[in-house]
């Protein structure tokens, strides 16, 4: 499945926010995010592994194969963010129920090549079940659900972007109202 | 956001604040400057790991690099 995106805020902000990403109102079902490991190749390229923690609302007829036991599951996220040449580029896959399911998902974040002021997003899932008799009604309910998060994964980044403009504003209105720090004058510049 | 070690949680924000800043300001406006945050990362990381194990989370072949060693490109 292969998405395309467009946000009409600018690549940097749009990083910014993808790596705050949650929580937010529309991925309820993430629940915990960690950083595994982080460092800065020779290239100047961030990379990120996470832990994702997710409690996805698994339909009955699932549960009744596998048992009401755990329904909490992993992702493995691995991340880089190029800041020269504009690029943050997102891979992950379940790291639980393997021997079920597996969703690999792919996320690209640039400048829209036609208008540097925005970012386009492309995105990919790879999604693969294994030795379950109810193969394409899963793979057809998970697609379904991948293409409505997709719209979602847009409202999610717009609801971060507007929290981390409110933190701004917030500063600024501190800031006018007592001394000035360091960190306040740099946030009222930024804005 | 919580942490998926439920103790580890206030680290993690602390961290993430520190790395969120760092990010923001620095590192995606060009600036090359190592990240300041390594002490909070090694406290939560510490944390983190310990949970993993408890919980038998099968985390794929993850060592710690450490958030400013240069890294051979891969």
């Amino acid at each position: 499945i292969k998405q395309w995106l467009n946000q009409i805020h600018p690549w940097e902000t749009v990083t910014k926010a993808a790596m705050q990403k949650y929580p937010n109102p529309m991925n309820t079902s993430v629940f915990g995010v960690d950083v595994l490991d982080r460092n800065v190749d020779q290239r100047g390229r961030l990379h990120s592994k996470r832990l994702l923690s997710t409690e996805w609302g698994l339909p009955s007829i699932v549960r009744s194969i596998i048992g009401n036991a755990r329904t909490c599951t992993y992702i493995q996220e691995h991340s880089v963010v190029d800041p020269k040449e504009k690029t943050f580029e997102l891979q992950s896959t379940n790291i639980t129920f393997t021997n079920m399911v597996s969703v690999d998902e792919r996320l690209i974040y640039r400048p829209h090549p036609e208008d540097p002021e925005k970012t386009m997003l492309t995105q990919e899932a790879i999604i693969s079940v294994k030795g379950v008799s109810l193969s394409s009604y899963l793979e057809g309910l998970m697609a379904s659900s991948i293409s409505s998060n997709a719209g979602k994964g847009r409202e999610a980044m717009e609801w971060v972007i507007r929290r981390l403009n409110t933190e701004i504003e917030e500063l600024a209105i501190t800031a006018r109202g007592t001394l000035r720090t360091p960190m306040a004058a740099a946030a009222v510049t930024e804005k | 956001m919580n942490s998926v070690g439920e103790g580890c949680t206030e680290l993690k924000r602390e961290y993430d604040q520190c790395f969120n800043r760092w990010f923001a300001e620095k590192f995606l406006k060009g600036d090359r400057s190592a990240d300041p945050c390594s002490e909070l990362f090694l406290k939560y990381h510490t944390c983190v790991q310990k949970a993993i194990k408890e919980k038998d989370i099968p985390i794929e072949g993850v060592e710690f690099m450490g958030p400013n060693r240069e890294k051979a490109d891969s």
